[in-house]
């Protein structure tokens, strides 16, 4: 009975992690392609958000995992801004955890 | 020698079977082997060399590591001995894509606006080559060059030693132009240059545009170059014209220079207020933080390499480049054991003036075993190359001698 709970529980967990990332992933592209100022659509290519930006790198050819994305984030790189005064933590978060998903920077899990 | 030193086990990993053999581990069955290697999925295999991009097809892609379409580094090894570091082989940092290849069809009728000046007036190329002509080599280096070598892992590209050369520029110079159009307008501190790349649409320009102001002064050595290396300037280098600051940071030297202007105040572009400016860990990015100008004092070995083949015990030339911001080097000195003592290495090779640099050599004995080989420029002014780097939020500027050491070993 205790092993069924703790199974039950644990299952609960998986799934309620697995919709949490889901949601982040969502909230993640709808930054990245409109939702960002400016959007990050503007500027990178990345073929899952169907963008085909020129200005900075393309993100399925840097392949960054979600660390490199969010410093890139919070403290800009070279000639992009910085979006730590823009975009909450939690935003920062979902955007690095798609940009890392979708270019393959980070495997699915 | 120790058999537990990492170096020593890459370079019998380099060595290959023969190596292996040597030190028992040839022993390895042959199932084994082949396991190991089968566990590697084909497609997680060694990447492929990304290609180079389209504008820099020119390149020898054999002498250059591509970080991406826009960041192209020079490989350790490649860098030769004759001073002047061959444009198939140099560097690339664009911090936009490249203009059309369109804008090289009529070199001649690319145009610059020059402001602040008694006769502010937009000028063609033809017109800016009658105005004067001079030829000066000069170090081009990225600021984040050495950014590898930071432990903290800055964001940008992990550039090690590549992300700098050594070329040679022709143009006319700026203080002939201004001279031309009735001097600099009183109360200006700033030389101001913008880049004629495209601008994204549905971005406000001044967060994407290169556009950088630096001190006054630097219009003293400053050229606007349409030639390097003897060729008329590659889109890849900033073709048809381009701002060249000697002693100044790679992004200063602005390509497709398509504004000049002497400011009052430092420019508001995003590149300039908050890029490229030397921001404290821990920290945010902002305009009253140093920005990154002047080159520091700076020196590293090209040769012998930990990928060097077939060291043998005996003599070698240890040799590499050294360089200051706007001093000249003066002195070079060599430790082969990790900086406990130094000698003085010999200049070879023709000096090419203040803002190139010069090359070292140090003919050395190096028996058996593991050496640390590091090099420690001094300037004019008497600045001496650092042991430690500065540490920042964006891995610039690291002229750390203990970064740049090279460990080899000598069979």
């Amino acid at each position: 009975m205790r092993v069924a709970a703790c199974v039950l529980a644990g299952l609960a967990w998986a799934s309620a992690a697995h919709a949490d990332d889901a949601a982040k992933l969502a909230l993640g592209k709808q930054l990245f392609v409109r939702g960002a100022v400016p959007a990050c659509a503007v500027c990178h290519t990345l073929k899952d958000a169907g963008t085909t930006g020129a200005v900075g790198p393309v993100l399925d050819e840097l392949k960054p995992d979600a660390t490199r994305v969010a410093t890139a984030l919070r403290n800009g790189v070279g000639g992009m801004p910085s979006f730590a005064a823009s975009l909450s933590e939690a935003q920062i978060q979902a955007l690095a955890l798609y940009v890392s998903r979708a270019s393959g920077g980070t495997p699915a899990r | 020698m120790n058999p537990a030193h990492p170096l020593h086990r890459r370079h019998l990993l380099a060595g290959g079977a023969t190596a292996l053999a040597a030190v028992g581990l040839g022993g390895l069955s042959r199932s084994a082997t082949a396991q190991a290697a089968s566990a590697v999925p084909a497609s997680a295999g060694p990447a492929a060399p990304k290609p180079l991009p389209a504008y820099a097809a020119w390149k020898d892609t054999n002498s250059l590591i591509v970080h991406s379409s826009s960041t192209l580094e020079t490989r350790r090894g490649a860098f030769g001995t004759s001073v002047i570091t061959p444009s198939e082989q140099l560097y690339i940092r664009n911090n936009l894509p490249p203009p059309d290849a369109s804008v090289l069809a009529d070199r001649d009728a690319w145009q610059i606006s020059i402001e602040g000046v008694g006769q502010s007036r937009t000028l063609t190329l033809a017109q800016l080559k009658t105005l004067g002509l001079d030829t000066v080599a000069t170090v081009l280096q990225c600021s984040g060059n050495g950014r590898g070598f930071f432990p903290s892992k800055p964001s940008g590209t992990p550039w090690t030693v590549g992300a700098a050369g050594c070329v040679v520029w022709s143009g006319v110079p700026v203080r002939a132009l201004v001279a031309a159009l009735g001097g600099v307008n009183k109360g200006l501190a700033f030389m101001t240059g913008t880049g004629g790349e495209k601008l994204p649409e549905g971005v406000d320009p001044k967060t994407v545009v290169v556009e950088r102001s630096l001190p006054l002064k630097a219009m003293d050595d400053a050229i606007l170059a349409w030639e390097m290396n003897g060729a008329p300037l590659s889109l890849a280098h900033g073709g048809p014209l381009r701002l060249v600051v000697p002693g100044y940071q790679g992004v200063n030297n602005i390509k497709y220079v398509k504004r000049l202007a002497f400011t009052e105040r430092e420019s508001e572009a995003r590149i300039m207020s908050h890029g490229y400016r030397i921001t404290p860990p821990g920290t945010k990015a902002d305009p009253s933080q140093a920005s990154v100008l002047e080159m520091n004092v700076k020196s590293w070995i090209n040769s012998p390499l930990p990928d060097s083949a077939n060291l043998k015990a005996g003599f070698h030339q240890i040799h590499g480049v050294a360089f200051g911001g706007l001093s000249p080097v003066k002195r070079v000195e060599v430790s082969v054991d990790g900086g406990k003592t130094w000698q003085d290495a010999r200049f070879v090779g023709p000096d090419l003036g203040r803002f190139a640099w010069r090359q070292f050599v140090l003919q050395a004995r190096l028996p058996a075993g593991a050496h640390t080989l590091i090099s420690r420029a001094t300037d004019t002014a008497g600045n001496v190359q650092p042991q430690e780097r500065v540490e920042n939020l964006s891995g610039y500027s690291n002229n750390s001698w203990a970064d740049h050491a090279v460990q080899v070993v000598i069979a």
